[in-house]
């Protein structure tokens, strides 16, 4: 069997692959990057230098990073270390679920227009506009009502205010590529730089604090802001949101798979020339979902504001990027942004452990960071490669009138 | 992140087209690999892989042992008997207290978001640290936050901390104010210390510095010189022409105190002299910085101040390129930006090092100044107009009198800097 034939039977029995396999596999890549990761740590650990006491010892040489102690915190630390027995409510874990929450909405926005065969990059930039307009909207809003029924009406409120103008932002790019026939790759990676640069115009004069040397809108007050239920308090975390999260993640896979719109949006990603034969209007499907994923930006934008700052800040974070990389591990599925937001989440709060806990500069963590994330996005990566290619799957080769393959349009997303 | 948005065309293109062409070559190597696989075997072959892994992991080892770095006994260095170094290490310690196990203080450092290696302002409060270190003999872990919402995380890290029980939590910048606000309730037991902000609690000292009374200075030397015919390294002056600049990063009520005391001192210095400002927007940006003091030059000023971050570098390479100067900010760019040095007649510095370091010899002994706002000026060294490394000797004698004139009227009072535009 020449190699060839013996990567396409691999790349064959990964799309065949079962759910079960899958978990297997990936968990398998989690593994492996872990390992490699910690050959890294290793050999950083030798080109640096440190006091014989600071040093770890493995197969009778030294080193200056210990892998065990890094990967240790990048996990356990995260979680709050669930094993010591001294998990603290306010401990890290509830910064794991923060960082969590806000991937979810980040992620759902990416992978809702992935879905509908739209790459949208200005999840970042309707989320900078979802936060500004919250933060400025609630504001207003908190000086008519306050106390307990302040909250109740607040956060809807401030959440629906994120998500119209993140929408609104978001229908821009869905409307240019329309009816203008504009790149949405362009126009939303350029609508970014024009929410962050209007948003630093406007708070650094019209809406700045004055008590503040910061660029930052007046500070909400407390009661308009996420309760902090159960734990988090001192993390900035509300149960409550993730709670909206995890609804979020339930309804749009709900919309998408078993709405008409959803089929809408899923036909229009795979074979948008089959879907617009088959009647699904093409440019109330673009704008629309170009909207509801500006919409899911903005409300990340609104989390941001109502639960971890308080206020809009110049410098958000990027989320909106990091939701790229959450949705593609995850496939596309809004079921799975669930889960990929949560490792993302682990690494990213687990980073700050690790710089807490030992000496390793927080780059080499970046590096162990996108090496996991590149090791358990690649399988899925390949998959959706292999599913295009003639010759693999059990499928048989759908030929499209023009000679084409099916698989040539590409863009398959779906699981 | 970039990567991916950067070739979108592939992607929406995907899978890759397949062309007659790459599978005929595909078929070539195949059979090449079929050929020598005849002979072998798989088994063989799979044996061949085994050697291999193994060989390279025998190689890996050999050369993570032959890598220079790693751990090293105090004295005895790459010697293998690190039990004795150890032994006298423990000797030392015994002695008095210095190098022993147990630190005079343990101090937390979080830096602002710019991180290490931005050569200024986080730098010079590592330096202060460092400087503590060896002088006070204490320990210090660091943390770089690379946003906002991780500086209360790392702050409470250092607070709630057992091992080792920190002393003192260093807070780097004035955007950590909302969140130390908070963590100093939380934790009242634990004593902070904050650069350019003040927060109003016992256990925070806030640090803060007369930028306005430096720049002051700044402006009385760039005005006095422009007033003349100057001529020195890469630039000169032309009597003729009254004019400097000023270059900021992005605005705001802290950059403004070093453009208000600027604009002071040159008013100081002479009636005649005009001040063109500009806001670059980013503290990152040279090639912006470059853009605004190049129109400064060509439209008449002969020296530009910057108070912009690294955006300052571009506000140095116009000097060159137009024969004009420059006055540095932060530390002696001189130094620090030393291909610019024939161009920088001097730089306002700010010592950030000395408030981090004030703040840990406090701690040590016992006197920390929880609740106070220091603020530091031309009189306890916390700002200064230090002269460039090569242009400071060639500046006349009579500038540099009334420089210093000034700066004893400022301390002594006589002279009173405004903080705004």
């Amino acid at each position: 069997m020449s190699a060839a034939d013996r990567a396409r039977d691999a790349l064959s029995r990964l799309v065949d692959a079962s759910a079960t396999e899958r978990v297997l596999i990936s968990t398998a890549a989690l593994v492996l990057s872990v390992l490699i990761g910690a050959v890294l740590v290793l050999v950083a650990g030798r080109m640096t230098t440190c006091t014989a006491g600071e040093a770890v010892y493995y197969f009778g040489t030294g080193f200056c990073y210990d892998p065990v102690v890094v990967f240790d915190r990048l996990f356990l630390g995260a979680l709050g270390d669930p094993l010591s027995g001294s998990w603290s409510p306010n401990g890290q874990f509830a910064v794991t679920l923060r960082e969590t929450t806000l991937l979810i909405f980040t992620g759902l926005s990416v992978a809702l227009a992935f879905r509908a065969g739209i790459f949208n990059i200005g999840t970042q930039g309707q989320m900078v506009v979802g936060a500004l307009a919250t933060a400025l909207g609630v504001l207003w809003a908190s000086s008519l009502v306050s106390g307990a029924v302040g909250t109740v009406v607040l956060i809807p409120f401030g959440l629906l205010v994120g998500a119209v103008f993140g929408g609104l932002y978001g229908a821009v790019p869905g409307l240019l590529k329309a009816y203008a026939d504009a790149n949405e790759v362009i126009t939303t990676i350029m609508l970014n730089f024009i929410a962050t640069g209007v948003a630093l115009y406007l708070v650094s004069g019209a809406f700045k604090d004055p008590n503040s040397a910061a660029n930052q809108t007046v500070p909400l007050p407390e009661f308009a802001q996420f309760p902090a239920l159960l734990f988090g308090a001192r993390q900035d975390f509300s149960i409550v949101a993730l709670g909206f999260g995890l609804l979020a993640v339930a309804a749009l896979y709900y919309v998408l798979e078993h709405t008409a719109f959803g089929y809408d949006v899923r036909t229009s990603g795979v074979q948008p020339e089959a879907a617009e034969y088959g009647g699904v209007d093409a440019k109330r499907t673009v704008v629309a979902s170009l909207s509801l994923s500006g919409a899911l930006g903005g409300i990340a934008g609104a989390m941001y504001v109502m639960m971890v700052l308080g206020t809009f800040q110049t410098g958000i974070p990027a989320y909106g990027f990091d939701g790229i990389t959450v949705s593609i591990l995850a496939g596309n599925n809004p079921l799975g942004v669930g889960v990929a937001a949560l490792l993302f989440g682990v690494l990213k709060s687990g980073t700050t452990v690790v710089q807490f806990a030992t000496d390793v500069p927080p780059q080499l963590v970046g590096v162990l960071r996108g090496l996991i994330i590149l090791f358990v996005a690649m399988p899925e990566f390949f998959r959706l490669l292999a599913r295009g290619l003639p010759g693999t799957g059990s499928k048989p080769e759908a030929v499209a009138t023009d000679g084409g393959t099916a698989g040539d349009r590409g863009g398959e997303t779906d699981e | 992140m970039n990567t991916f948005g950067s070739n979108p065309g592939e992607w929406a293109a995907f899978p890759p087209k397949r062309s007659g062409n790459v599978r005929y070559r595909v078929v070539e190597s195949d059979e090449f690999m079929t050929r020598s696989r005849a002979n072998t075997g798989d088994m063989a072959s799979d044996i061949d892989r085994r050697r291999f892994v193994k060989a390279a992991s025998a190689a890996g080892l050999v050369g993570l042992a032959g890598c220079s770095g790693g751990p090293s006994g105090d004295g005895s260095d790459g010697s293998d008997g690190s039990d004795g170094s150890d032994g006298s290490d423990g000797d030392d310690s015994g002695d008095g207290s210095d190098g022993g196990d147990a630190p005079a203080a343990n101090v937390g450092m979080v830096y602002a978001t710019g991180g290490l290696g931005d050569g200024s302002f986080n730098d010079q409060a590592q330096q202060g640290a460092l400087q503590a270190e060896e002088e006070l003999n204490i320990s210090f872990q660091e943390s770089q936050p690379e946003e906002v919402s991780q500086f209360g995380t790392f702050q409470q890290q250092f607070a709630e901390s057992s091992d080792p029980d920190y002393d003192l939590v260093c807070c780097i910048g004035f955007l950590q104010v909302d969140s130390l606000s908070e963590t100093a309730g939380s934790y009242p037991d634990q004593d902070f210390m904050i650069v350019d902000e003040t927060v109003d609690a016992d256990n925070v000292a806030s640090y803060t510095f007369r930028e306005h009374e430096g720049s002051y200075l700044a402006g009385l030397m760039a005005s006095l010189l422009t007033t003349q015919d100057f001529s020195a390294g890469g630039g000169s002056t032309a009597g003729a022409s009254t004019n400097v600049g000023f270059v900021g990063g992005v605005e705001s009520d802290l950059i403004q105190k070093f453009q208000a005391g600027f604009e002071a001192g040159v008013a100081a210095g002479s009636d005649d002299v005009d001040v063109s400002v500009s806001y670059t927007g980013s503290f990152t940006d040279p090639a912006a910085g470059r853009e605004a003091a190049t129109a400064m030059y060509n439209s008449g000023a002969d020296i530009v101040y910057h108070a912009a971050g690294n955006t300052g570098t571009g506000v140095f390479q116009a000097a060159q390129e137009q024969e004009g100067f420059a006055i540095g900010v932060d530390r002696d760019q001189s130094i620090t930006r030393p291909d610019y040095a024939d161009v920088i007649l001097g730089s306002m510095v700010k010592r950030v090092d000395t408030a981090v370091y004030s703040s840990i010899e406090a701690t040590v002994d016992g006197e920390f100044p929880g609740g106070s706002n220091v603020a530091l000026g031309l009189d306890n060294e916390g700002v200064a107009l230090v002269y460039g490394d090569q242009l400071g000797s060639e500046l006349p004698q009579g500038v540099r009198d009334e420089v210093s004139t000034a700066r004893e009227d400022i301390i002594a009072g006589d002279v009173d800097v405004p903080s705004e535009v």
